[in-house]
C-alpha cells in the first residue's frame, strides 16, 4: 500500500478537511456492500482547484483516489482495495443553477438528489433518475453508477438525463464534456462516457442535467398475483403493448413480507405485487393508460386490483417500496440481508423465468433471496438473506451469484441495470463483456495512464468477490451448524 | 480495559445494519459536520470495528460514540429496526467502565464557577445531575444534552463541549456571519428552531445550502429552551429585525425547555415594548415534530409582520 503524504494535503485543502485517524479511515473503508478494506486518508475538497491539485500529488506519486459520495452503492465501487485517498466530495454540495428557460440545472456533485428535487419542485420540475436511496445518494455518485429509480421505466436513467459535465483529469487538468444543449450531434459524447464508469475515468466536479416537467397528477395501482409468473407475463405484455406506465414494478413474496415487518404496510402476503403508476396533465389520458395495463393485469389473473390518485395513499405504498432494501434485514430475525447479485437486467420476456430461476437458485443453495424491482425498465433486484456468520453461507452466496448471472447471460440479460459493478460483480461484468474489456482498458488508459483513479474495479475486478477484501461480517470458520 | 460484552450483544444487530445511509438525512450531528463517521451508520461501523478487533477502543472513538443529541430519529428512520439508541447506550457504558473520561455532547458543570444554587439538579427531566460531595456530577449515561442546564444556571457554569452550532456562541457567530455578509442583502430575521421538533421536519422542506427564503436564515438549536434573552437582543443588535423562535408543543416538550422559553420571551418582549419596540419583532410558535408545513406558515406569517415593521433602527 502506498504510503501517503499527510501534510501536502492539508497544505491544499486545510487542515480540517483532512483525516488519518484509523477511526474514520475504517468508517470511510465501506460501503453498503460486503465488502470493506482501509484507505489512507480522507480528504474533502471544497473547490476545483482543490481537487486539482489533490489528483496532480496523487498522479505524481502514484496514490490511488477513490472520488466517493455518500458511500451508499452496493457493489464495493468506492471501497478502497488498493489504499489510497478518499475523495470524499461531499465538501462540494452547492446548487449552482437552476435555468428554466433552457431546461438545465448545473450542481456541485456532492449535492444529494432529494435536496436538488426539493429546490426544483419551486420550479415545477423533477430531475428523473431518482433511486430508492435519493435521501442520501449524491448526483456525482448516481452518474458515476449511471442510477435510476421508479420512475426511470419513462423518464430514464442518470445517462439520460446527462447534458454536460466538469471534470478534472488525473493529470489535474480541468476539461468540460458535453453541452448543456438538449441535442448535440457529433464527437464522442465523453459526457455519456463517464456515466457507469464509477470513478475509473475522471473526477465529476459539475454536472448539467436536464429536468422534466413534474406531472399534474399521478395514479398509482396495485395489482396482486398467486403465481410470480404470471406478474413476470404481465410485465412483458404491458412494456410489449406500447404502455408507457411512470412506473412499473415486481415485489415478490418475500420482498412483501420484510416490506409489512418494516413498514406495517399491511400488503397483502401473496405470490407478487406489481405496483404501477400512470402520469400525466391530464386525468383521461392516465385513465386510458390504468384501464390498459388493468386489462392485462386482469388477463393474467390478477386480483384485489385497486388504484388512487390520492396523494396520501399513493405516498404510503410507495414507501414500502422506497424502503424496502433495508426492510429485508427484517425478514427473519437471524438472517441479514446482503447486497449479492442485487440487480441486473434481462428482456421484459424473461422477467418471469429469471425470477423462478432466483427462487431456484437460493433453495440449491440453502439461501433465502427475493425477486423485485423496476421491471418496467428490465430491471431485477435481488438479495440474498444469510446468516452472515457462517462461512458455508458465503460459499453458498458464491456459487448462487455466479449462477444467476449465467442465467442472466443465456437470456440475454445485462449483470447491472442501475447498481454498478464496483467489486461483487467484477466477475460476472467481466464475462460479460469479454470481447470489449481490452478496449475498454485501453480507454480507461487514454484518461488515466498511471491507473490511479478506483484502481481494481469494473473491467480490472476481482475474479472471487468473496476473497477480494476483508468481508465486512464476522465470518465463523466454525463450518456447518 | 472491561470485555467487550455490552457491546457484543448486539452483534446481530450490527449485522442486521445494511450500511444503506439513510439515517444521514435525520442526524442532526451529522448534518453539522457531513464528516460520515459522525453519523449514526458511522457510529454503528465503529463498534463493529471494535468488536471485529480491527479497531481498539480509544478517546477519539468514545467521544464520537457520545456525540448525540439523543433526538432518537435514527431509530425511528431505520427500517432495518437496528435500535440505535439501546447500542449506544450500552458502547456508552462500555466506555465509562473501561475507565474512558469521555464527553462528547454531555453537559458538564465547572466546578469553580458553580454556585451550588442545585436549579440544574431540580430541573433536569433525565435526573441526569447530582449533588454529591459539594459538587454538582452529570450521569453521563443519563443526560440527553439538550443543555437546559446550560441555560438555567445563573453562573454560566455548565458548558457542552461539542455543540455542534448549538451554543450560545456558535449562534450569535452565525448570526453575525448571516447579517454582515453583502450577499445577503435582503437579510431581515433569524429563525432559532428546535431541534427536536422542528428541525425534524424541516429536513425534509429545506437545505442546508439552498436557501428557501433570503429574508431569513433558520439557526438550529438543541432543546429551545437553551434559548437565552441575552441571544435573542444580540441576534437583534447584530441586525436581525425580527427574531422567530419555534418551540416543541408543551406536551410533546421531552426536556421542559418549551415553557421556560416561552415564560423568558413573554417576558422579554415586555422589556422591548417598554423600549418602543414593536413586540411582533419577537414571537415564539409551537411546531410539532414533523410538520413542516407549519413551520412554513409560521415563518411565512412572521414576516410579513417584519416586513410591514420595517428595521430596527
Amino acid at each position: 500500500m502506498k504510503s501517503v503524504d499527510i501534510g501536502k494535503l492539508k497544505a491544499i485543502v486545510g487542515e480540517t478537511n483532512v483525516r488519518d485517524n484509523v477511526a474514520d479511515l475504517y468508517v470511510y473503508g465501506s460501503d453498503s456492500s460486503v465488502h470493506e478494506a482501509m484507505p489512507n486518508a480522507i480528504v474533502r475538497p471544497q473547490n476545483v482547484e482543490q481537487v486539482q491539485q489533490i489528483m496532480q500529488y496523487a498522479n505524481g506519486d502514484r496514490v490511488p483516489i477513490i472520488p466517493r459520495g455518500s458511500g451508499s452503492g452496493m457493489c464495493g465501487q468506492v471501497v478502497p482495495v488498493q489504499g489510497g485517498i478518499i475523495l470524499d466530495m461531499k465538501g462540494m454540495n452547492r446548487i449552482l443553477e437552476i435555468n428554466p428557460p433552457d431546461g438545465y440545472c448545473r450542481v456541485e456533485p456532492g449535492v444529494v438528489d432529494d435536496d436538488l428535487n426539493r429546490a426544483l419542485k419551486t420550479y415545477g420540475v423533477f430531475y428523473p433518475p431518482t433511486p430508492a436511496s435519493s435521501c442520501v445518494a449524491t448526483i456525482a455518485g448516481e452518474i458515476a453508477n449511471n442510477a435510476s429509480g421508479g420512475r426511470s421505466v419513462k423518464y430514464g436513467a442518470a445517462r439520460d438525463s446527462i447534458l454536460s459535465m466538469k471534470v478534472v483529469m488525473p493529470n489535474g487538468d480541468y476539461l468540460s464534456f458535453g453541452s448543456s444543449t438538449r441535442v448535440a450531434a457529433s464527437g464522442y459524447p465523453l459526457e455519456r462516457l463517464m456515466v457507469g464508469s464509477e470513478g475509473t475515468l475522471a473526477v465529476i466536479v459539475e454536472a448539467c442535467m436536464r429536468f422534466v416537467p413534474i406531472p399534474k397528477l399521478r395514479c398509482l395501482g396495485i395489482a396482486k398475483f398467486n403465481v410470480l409468473a404470471e406478474a413476470g407475463d404481465a410485465i412483458s405484455e404491458i412494456m410489449g403493448s406500447g404502455c408507457q406506465p411512470s412506473m412499473l414494478e415486481l415485489i415478490d413474496k418475500i420482498a412483501i413480507i420484510a416490506a409489512n415487518k418494516a413498514a406495517n404496510l399491511g400488503l397483502p402476503e401473496v405470490e407478487a405485487i406489481l405496483l404501477f403508476e400512470a402520469d400525466g396533465m391530464t386525468k383521461d389520458v392516465i385513465d386510458a393508460e390504468m384501464a390498459k395495463i388493468t386489462s392485462i393485469c386482469e388477463k393474467h389473473k390478477c386480483f384485489g386490483m385497486e388504484s388512487s390518485y390520492e396523494e396520501k395513499e399513493r405516498a404510503r405504498i410507495w414507501a414500502g417500496r422506497a424502503k424496502l432494501f433495508p426492510a429485508l434485514s427484517k425478514y427473519d430475525d437471524r438472517l441479514s440481508s446482503t447486497s449479492l447479485a442485487d440487480d441486473m437486467a434481462v428482456p421484459f420476456s424473461k422477467m418471469a423465468v429469471t425470477a423462478d430461476k432466483i427462487h431456484e437458485v437460493a433453495e440449491k443453495h440453502g439461501l433465502v433471496m427475493t425477486a423485485y424491482g423496476h421491471c418496467g425498465a428490465g430491471c431485477m433486484h435481488t438479495k440474498i438473506l444469510m446468516d452472515t456468520d457462517r462461512d458455508f453461507q458465503w460459499e453458498g452466496a458464491r456459487d448462487a451469484v455466479a449462477e444467476i448471472y449465467d442465467f442472466v447471460r443465456s437470456v440475454g440479460g445485462t449483470t447491472s441495470a442501475e447498481h454498478g459493478i464496483g467489486l461483487s460483480k467484477a466477475a460476472a461484468f467481466r464475462k460479460e463483456k469479454a470481447s470489449s474489456l481490452e478496449l475498454m482498458r485501453a480507454i480507461k488508459r487514454a484518461f488515466d495512464p498511471n491507473n490511479i483513479l478506483n484502481p481494481g474495479k469494473l473491467m480490472d475486478g476481482p475474479d472471487d468477490w468473496v476473497e477480494a477484501t476483508n468481508l465486512r461480517y464476522q465470518v465463523s470458520k466454525a463450518g456447518v451448524q | 480495559m472491561k470485555d467487550l460484552a455490552k457491546i457484543e450483544k448486539w452483534k446481530l444487530a450490527l449485522n442486521k445494519c445494511i450500511r444503506c445511509g439513510y439515517c444521514y438525512e435525520h442526524c442532526p450531528i451529522y448534518k453539522s459536520t457531513r464528516w460520515e463517521i459522525d453519523s449514526p451508520r458511522g457510529k454503528l461501523i465503529l463498534l463493529y470495528g471494535m468488536l471485529s478487533g480491527e479497531l481498539e477502543p480509544s478517546d477519539y472513538i468514545a467521544s464520537k460514540i457520545f456525540d448525540c443529541f439523543h433526538c432518537n430519529r435514527c431509530f425511528k428512520a431505520c427500517s432495518s429496526g437496528v435500535p440505535l439508541q439501546d447500542v449506544y447506550n450500552d458502547a456508552r457504558a462500555f466506555f465509562l467502565e473501561s475507565g474512558f473520561d469521555v464527553v462528547g455532547t454531555t453537559s458538564m458543570t465547572d466546578h469553580d464557577a458553580c454556585a451550588r444554587c442545585l436549579n440544574c439538579v431540580r430541573m433536569c427531566k433525565h435526573e441526569a445531575r447530582k449533588f454529591v460531595d459539594g459538587k454538582i456530577i452529570t450521569d453521563r449515561l443519563k443526560c440527553q444534552s439538550c443543555g437546559s442546564c446550560l441555560d438555567i444556571c445563573p453562573a454560566q457554569g455548565v458548558t457542552i463541549q461539542h455543540g455542534f452550532g448549538t451554543n450560545p456562541n456558535e449562534l450569535l457567530n452565525e448570526v453575525h456571519s448571516y447579517f454582515s455578509n453583502p450577499d445577503n442583502k435582503d437579510a431581515k430575521a433569524i429563525v432559532f428552531s428546535c431541534g427536536y421538533s422542528s428541525y425534524p421536519g424541516l429536513q425534509t422542506a429545506q437545505y442546508d445550502k439552498f436557501v428557501i427564503s433570503n429574508e431569513y436564515k433558520i439557526l438550529v438549536t438543541a432543546c429551545s429552551g437553551r434559548l437565552k434573552s441575552n441571544t435573542v437582543l444580540e441576534t437583534m443588535e447584530r441586525g436581525a429585525w425580527g427574531v422567530l423562535i419555534c418551540c416543541c408543543p408543551e406536551d410533546e416538550c421531552e426536556h421542559g425547555g418549551s415553557p421556560r422559553v416561552k415564560a423568558r420571551m413573554k417576558s422579554l418582549t415586555s422589556s422591548l415594548e417598554r423600549l418602543d419596540i414593536n413586540p411582533k419583532r419577537l414571537q415564539v410558535v409551537e411546531v410539532p415534530q414533523g410538520n413542516p408545513a407549519k413551520f412554513t406558515s409560521a415563518a411565512n406569517a412572521f414576516m410579513e409582520d417584519i416586513r410591514n415593521i420595517g428595521p430596527l433602527v
